[in-house]
């Protein structure tokens, strides 16, 4: 009977430990791993532990729940409500400013003292602060004292839309200036990514008959890839964020037409103390923001030289 | 030589030192917010978080410096915050025992069962009486009371206390021929047609200025006036009772129909449009008046018009109150019970044009026309939700969408049910 031997152990000197040596730069990197694991680490792991519990700020007793606050959750009609409004408007925001934005920064390619000055004028919205935004828009839309209607009516409207009362005008009349805010920052990405296409693919592109809109779509589109990827991941995230612009146009009305996962969140947990239920509306939105990227990322092939 | 190694000292030494700096100015930012009460010099510091942002707020001001100069051995800071700001920062900071030894946490009353169940605040009971450092609370109207008194326990005093008039425009009145302010509903609702103008199919002056949310409260006023409610004392919904559905109806069809009202206005909103001399009438509180007369109106205000259900009005308080772990819990009474007391309210009525928060002052307010207004409204006015552990999500889930959606010509029969379904499940109303 053949009998196995393990094989002989190889000759030589036995291996040698190891010596663990001090590495100064985990000390340079902890002052920062340190505000990322107090500001950050922690209330996220804090926010996960509250989802399971019936906490409400302050309370001595927040029992344990388990995945009660996640079943309500599932059962709440305001919660769908609020998931709806949502992702209507980061599809709307997005593609409205992917498109826009790349119309626009095509459109001021060139550098002339006009296209500039509109460049500025495009980009300016955006470093302006949202709830700022949000309020002068507010006035202006405002149905009694707002100049959008005064105008409309000396152009002979009648009865101009009350935008911001009205539950079928409130979030499309929000996207729009959701968009109006939003558009300068995809512009100046893609206008970058533009100017960064080598001109010898146009010259050749040309030499091979192709007209400006063929130029655009086999030429500047695809060495546009990585700018709009990470233009629409920017602009999915902050849209599914979305709260500054709705608390300061409309609060989330009429009729919660306008509320956002956000908001009810806020509302959940910063008006009614109910922070167990806001924790797991957090979570929620945090797995769907983190789906959402991932299949943004997957369709668009990211690749790690992007 | 500089050695490698020796390099590397350095480089840890420094990290580290680095590390240690950061840690330390984290944990000081962990410790103390400085807010809570201290003893120095034998004075004792109290802190006071208020929301009153608004043009009131030197009439607070005011009041808590005359208290520091009357009491030498105490001194309060007043320190002001939006009150979205306050309900943020209070519960954490009072449940962990970091937060300001007094605060008015909201300015709806209802928000003091918040932080009763959270046990963060000082029960009155042992510091009332009718002494002069005692706070009598016997000598606050019944319904600011009774709101502040849970499980048998005083738990708050009226930081301030207003009712609700009805504001007019007296040029308009002449101008559509009215000559006298409406003193029952019938009037009210005629003046308000017939101060509603148009012109080419559009409205272009508003009889009445209503809002439905972020505001004091209108609509509540118009239900109790026809003998209509939202939640009774047992806690279960009367807002689709007969009276409630017959007013909301009557309301919103005037809204809807005679364009007496803009739909679904903020309380500034509100505002803005009387003040812009856009609307004839506007039910608003005493902090409104001020404002009104500088926009150049010419301002009149008279009581709440007179409907089936008697005279009625809203009233409005916000609660102070006492951190439950404050070391200085006799200095913080103490000042409640100056606050509260006869001269100090007959001093913040004269200089804010509120009605003061005793019912025992008539007629030391009596030479304010304004003041006496407002204050001759205390024995009926009514608080909204009054007594409701659930008055919050009551007000922001269910009463005001209600009124948005009969506003916008829901059927007020059924939206009135749903609200009620959804109060009595809020309130556990089984009945």
């Amino acid at each position: 009977m053949a009998v196995l031997h393990p094989p002989p152990a190889r000759a030589g000197r036995p291996p040698r430990r190891r010596r663990w040596r001090f590495n100064s730069a985990y000390l340079f990197i902890a002052p920062s791993l340190v505000l990322i694991a107090v500001f950050i680490a922690e209330p996220i792991v804090q926010s996960g532990w509250m989802s399971l519990h019936d906490w409400t700020i302050g309370s001595s007793d927040n029992p344990f729940v388990g995945l009660g606050n996640y079943t309500a959750l599932w059962h709440d009609s305001r919660f769908w409500n609020a998931l709806r409004v949502t992702v209507v408007y980061t599809a709307a925001v997005t593609v409205g400013q992917v498109v826009l934005g790349l119309a626009i920064a095509a459109r001021l390619r060139r550098t002339t003292w006009y296209s500039s000055l509109l460049r500025t004028a495009y980009f300016f919205p955006y470093i302006a602060s949202l709830v700022v935004v949000g309020v002068i828009w507010k006035f202006l839309l405002d149905p009694q004292v707002g100049l959008i209607n005064a105008w409309l009516s000396d152009l002979g409207v009648s009865s101009p839309p009350n935008w911001l009362q009205s539950t079928s005008l409130a979030l499309p009349t929000v996207i729009a200036v959701g968009l109006w805010k939003n558009v300068g920052f995809t512009m100046i990405v893609l206008l970058a990514g533009m100017q960064q296409v080598p001109a010898d693919l146009y010259e050749a592109a040309t030499l091979d008959g192709a007209g400006p809109w063929r130029r655009f779509l086999h030429v500047t589109l695809p060495a546009l890839r990585p700018s709009l990827l990470f233009t629409s991941l920017i602009a999915t995230v902050t849209g599914l964020q979305l709260f500054d612009l709705v608390f300061a146009m409309t609060g989330g009305g009429p009729i919660f037409s306008t509320e956002s996962v956000v908001m009810y969140l806020y509302q959940k947990g910063f008006v009614e103390f109910d922070m167990g239920y806001a924790s797991a509306i957090a979570w929620v939105l945090f797995v769907i923001i983190l789906a959402v990227s991932a299949v943004q990322l997957r369709v668009a092939r990211y690749r790690d030289d992007d | 030589m500089y050695s490698v190694r020796r390099r590397g000292r350095v480089r840890a030494t420094a990290a580290l030192a680095a590390l240690t700096a950061l840690t330390a100015a984290t944990l000081a930012g962990c410790g103390n917010n400085g807010v809570a009460s201290t003893s120095s010099g034998g004075v004792v510091q109290l802190t006071m978080l208020t929301g009153f942002t608004g043009p009131d707020e030197a009439s607070y001001q005011a009041l808590v410096a005359e208290f520091n100069q009357t009491h030498p051995k105490i001194h309060v800071t007043m320190s002001v915050e939006p009150w979205a700001t306050v309900a943020q920062k209070l519960p954490e900071s009072w449940a962990t025992g970091q937060g300001p030894d007094l605060a008015t946490p909201s300015s709806d009353p209802g928000s003091i069962f918040n932080y009763i169940s959270t046990n963060s605040v000082l029960p009155l009971d042992d510091a009332t009486g009718t002494g002069t450092d005692q706070i009598d609370a016997a000598a606050f109207p019944s319904s600011v009371r009774n709101a502040f008194t849970v499980n048998g326990k005083l738990y708050a005093v009226p930081a301030n206390n207003a009712t609700l008039v009805l504001y007019y425009n007296k040029d308009m009145f002449t101008a559509a021929g009215i000559t006298a302010a409406p003193t029952t509903e019938a009037e009210f609702i005629a003046d308000a047609k017939k101060l509603t103008l148009s012109s080419g199919g559009k409205t272009t002056q508003y009889g009445l200025s209503l809002a439905d949310n972020n505001t004091i409260q209108m609509w509540p006023v118009l239900q109790w006036m026809s003998g209509g409610d939202i939640v009774g004392a047992n806690g279960c919904a009367d807002v689709n009772d007969a009276a409630s559905i017959a007013a909301l109806t009557q309301w919103s069809q005037l809204v809807i129909q005679n364009h007496i009202s803009p739909v679904g206005q903020a309380g500034a909103d509100a505002d803005t449009l009387f003040s812009s001399k856009k609307a004839a009438m506007e039910i608003n509180g005493p902090w409104a008046a001020a404002g009104y007369k500088s926009a150049g109106i010419n301002l009149g205000m008279v009581t709440i018009p007179v409907g089936s259900a008697g005279q009625v009005t809203l009233a409005s308080t916000v609660p102070l109150m006492i951190e439950r772990t404050t070391p200085h819990a006799a200095e913080a009474e103490q000042f409640l019970a100056w606050y509260t007391g006869k001269t100090a309210q007959a001093k913040f009525s004269e200089i804010s044009g509120f009605p003061p928060a005793r019912t025992d002052l008539g007629s030391s307010v009596s030479g304010n026309a304004t003041v006496s207004l407002f204050a001759s409204e205390l024995p009926y006015a009514r608080l909204y939700l009054a007594g409701q552990s659930k008055a919050t999500s009551i007000d922001s889930d269910v009463y005001v969408p209600m009124i948005q959606q009969i506003e916008r010509g829901a059927n007020v029969q059924s939206a009135t049910n749903s609200a009620a379904q959804q109060i009595d499940k809020l309130t556990g109303c089984t009945s």
